[in-house]
């Protein structure tokens, strides 16, 4: 059964279509990931899955009914872990998933069951009296995961759960993010990290302009590219590198720069690693190291939309 | 309903934890009676410090000093004559009487003397005690002139006289122009931290949303409606609890007489709270963040109340600032009490209450109007 489906989804901003005539489904007892550059439409998807914005075209269904028409069900079975820390400073850690969770019906000794253990789920249960303010950067992250899952939603979003934490934090996140599904929670998760979402997602859509413009697993996903590879140069600088020379290289597909280092996405069938050494050499470009790498999930993202995930 | 309950449960828990808020909130209004009280200086009663230098050891000397201190507004001190001129300049005392050997006789004589008044405070002072003692001892060297020298006719009519009892009904008349000013700076203070209330507490919605705790309530199962409905409800239990502590302790600590049923004036002042709601959303609706709340928030409240009359008496000023005050629903909230303190019927002004309830009715479709065009993420209600 599908958790989540969306059909023909479209939303404008005046002139701007912010998503375009979207369609998607994402299946019970998936991880699904949900990986866009800024401005591609993520969020506004993910709002209007949430209930906070209307779509000007189309239909979201959870769990099988409108989420339109029916929202406080669709609501109901939604627990959001927005990419903003919303939580509130002057209520304990305790008193703020409470605060949530009664939102959503809950009273009385079920309440206080349902905040006792979120909390200890995040591993909060210790500082279930202390004030966000005390809080480190990861434990509020902690903290507002527990105020989406205490009433047990049935399909988590979770937005950029990992943004600005320390690593043994977003290890911890990412932990519960599994448990989560193994407890049989479908989640639908965004990332800036592309690592995280390799590591975590069953599954993986891939939008730009408002479209999807690939979904599958990681494998399909990278599948796509298979007769390509990736050869990362390092350089002390690219002052003098010329892109477009690059690209005309035999079989030369794509190339990408971060920093200093550049990303060469080349064909396999043709051997053209000396042509693009010497290239650097006669551009005087000093070469640091240089690996060839098997595409990842980032290589089929830049080659797909041409921008790298962090671009603005 | 109980989506609303509990977030009204956790605005006030949130609000009500903070001292300041508390001081704010409740403490503020009653801030307006003591300055009210300073200003009219309350129901304060003048004593009059008066010396008594007593060298006639006789009855009725005696008599005319218990009479001295049975007046309410004299406290009597003996002294001794030496002291007359130091107790005077230093202000101890307002005045001495000095009851001089001989003053029985020559009261028994139908011609008192033997008395004087010692003040520097001129007649002000003087004229108060002079009037009474002089009323006393008239009445006593009558009855000597009715005795007609006779001692034993003179002890009668004497002892009767200081036995005599009368049967006398009084009636106290308050000003009560002075209650209506302190009541109406009172109340004019009362509006004004009511409208500043009603702004922090609405302010409350831009605090949620820059906190994005606003975003997260609305993917729950509140709507925006109700979490506005909420914030109102908030505001006005905070406001009728304003009213009620300022209007209890005006009326029953402070014994200021308000001049009208403690009943209308909390219904007019619940009916300015709504008002009060309704240019709070206005501002919120208007504004993308506190400090532009804030700025238009002091932009509009502290000219408003200053034309409208909540400090000072309209009267005052000229009468085309007048003109202006009548299009303020503060100034119709004062005329309506006025109105009221001055005995007309609560039924008979009807259409002052039409007028406020119009107030309040036009701030709040114009507050729906903007929150219902700001309906993006970024404005979000």
């Amino acid at each position: 059964m599908n958790v989540l489906e969306i059909t023909n989804l479209t939303k404008k901003f005046a002139d701007f279509i912010a998503v375009d005539n979207m369609s998607l489904s994402v299946a019970e007892g998936e991880i699904f990931g949900f990986l866009g550059a800024n401005g591609a439409g993520k969020s506004t998807t993910i709002n209007m899955i949430a209930g906070l914005l209307r779509s000007n075209d189309g239909t979201i269904s959870i769990l099988g009914k409108n989420s339109a028409k029916q929202s406080r069900f669709a609501k109901m079975n939604i627990g959001m872990v927005p990419q903003d820390l919303a939580i509130y400073e002057d209520m304990t850690a305790y008193e703020n998933v409470k605060f949530f969770a009664g939102l959503y019906g809950l009273r009385g000794a079920e309440l206080n069951e349902r905040v006792e253990e979120a909390l200890e789920f995040v591993g909060l249960q210790d500082k279930h009296k202390s004030y966000p303010k005390s809080f480190s950067g990861g434990m509020k992250r902690r903290l507002n995961i527990a105020c989406a899952i205490a009433h047990r939603p049935k399909l988590i979003i979770m937005d950029e759960p990992t943004v600005g934490i320390d690593p043994q934090s977003r290890n911890y996140i990412l932990t519960s993010v599994r448990k989560l599904n193994e407890m049989g929670c479908t989640i639908i998760y965004t990332s800036h990290y592309m690592e995280e979402v390799e590591e975590i997602c069953s599954r993986i859509a891939i939008i730009d302009h408002g479209k999807i413009i690939a979904e599958g697993t990681k494998e399909q996903l990278k599948s796509i590219i298979t007769n390509t590879k990736d050869v990362w140069i390092e350089v002390k600088s690219i002052e003098n590198a010329n892109l477009e020379s690059i690209k005309e290289i035999n079989g030369v597909e794509a190339v990408f720069i971060d920093e200093n280092l550049i990303k060469i996405n080349s064909d396999t069938g043709v051997n053209n690693l000396n042509k693009i050494i010497e290239h650097f050499m006669s551009s005087g470009i000093e070469i640091r190291s240089l690996q060839e790498k098997a595409p990842n999930l980032e290589t089929v993202f830049l080659t797909l939309t041409g921008r790298n995930l962090r671009d603005q | 309903m109980k989506d609303i309950l509990w977030l009204i449960q956790n605005t006030l828990r949130i609000t009500f934890r903070k001292k300041k808020n508390i001081i704010m909130y409740l403490c503020m209004p009653l801030v307006g009676i003591f300055i009210s009280l300073l200003v009219y200086g309350g129901d304060q009663k003048t004593i009059l410090h008066v010396g008594i230098v007593n060298q006639d050891q006789n009855k009725i000397t005696t008599d005319t000093i218990q009479f001295l201190k049975g007046l309410e507004n004299l406290e009597i001190t003996k002294i001794d004559e030496g002291h007359v001129q130091r107790k005077i300049s230093s202000g101890d005392l307002d005045s001495v009487i000095t009851f001089e050997k001989g003053y029985s006789d020559s009261v028994l004589a139908g011609e008192p003397g033997h008395i004087q008044l010692t003040s520097i405070k001129g007649a002000a002072i003087t004229a108060y005690v002079k009037s009474y003692l002089h009323q006393y001892i008239d009445n006593i060297a009558t009855i000597s002139y009715v005795a007609g020298g006779n001692r034993e006719i003179f002890e009668r009519m004497y002892q009767d006289f200081q036995h005599t009892e009368y049967n006398l009904v009084t009636h106290t008349l308050e000003d009560s122009s002075k209650n209506k000013f302190m009541t109406n700076q009172t109340i004019g203070f009362l509006i004004m931290i009511m409208l500043m209330s009603a702004g922090n507490m609405s302010e409350i919605i831009l605090l949620e949303k820059e906190n994005r705790t606003f975003f997260r309530l609305l993917s729950t199962p509140i709507n925006a409606r109700k979490y506005i409905l909420s914030n109102i409800i908030v505001n006005m239990i905070v406001m009728t609890i304003q009213v009620f502590i300022t209007l209890t302790i005006m009326k029953n600590v402070f014994h200021i007489g308000i001049n009208m049923s403690f009943g209308s004036a909390v219904f007019v002042m619940l009916l300015f709270s709504l008002i009060a709601v309704g240019i709070s959303l206005v501002i919120v609706s208007f504004s993308n963040s506190r400090s532009a709340a804030g700025a238009l928030q002091n932009l509009i409240i502290t000219p408003t109340v200053m034309l409208s009359g909540c400090f000072w008496p309209v009267e005052v000023m000229p009468k085309s600032l007048q003109k202006i005050a009548n299009f303020l629903p503060q100034r119709w909230t004062l005329d309506t009490l006025t109105k009221l303190q001055d005995g007309n019927e609560f039924s008979g002004l009807y259409l002052n209450f039409m007028i406020l309830f119009a107030f309040a009715a036009a701030f709040f479709l114009i507050a729906v109007y903007r929150f219902s065009r700001n309906n993006t993420t970024q404005n979000f209600v």
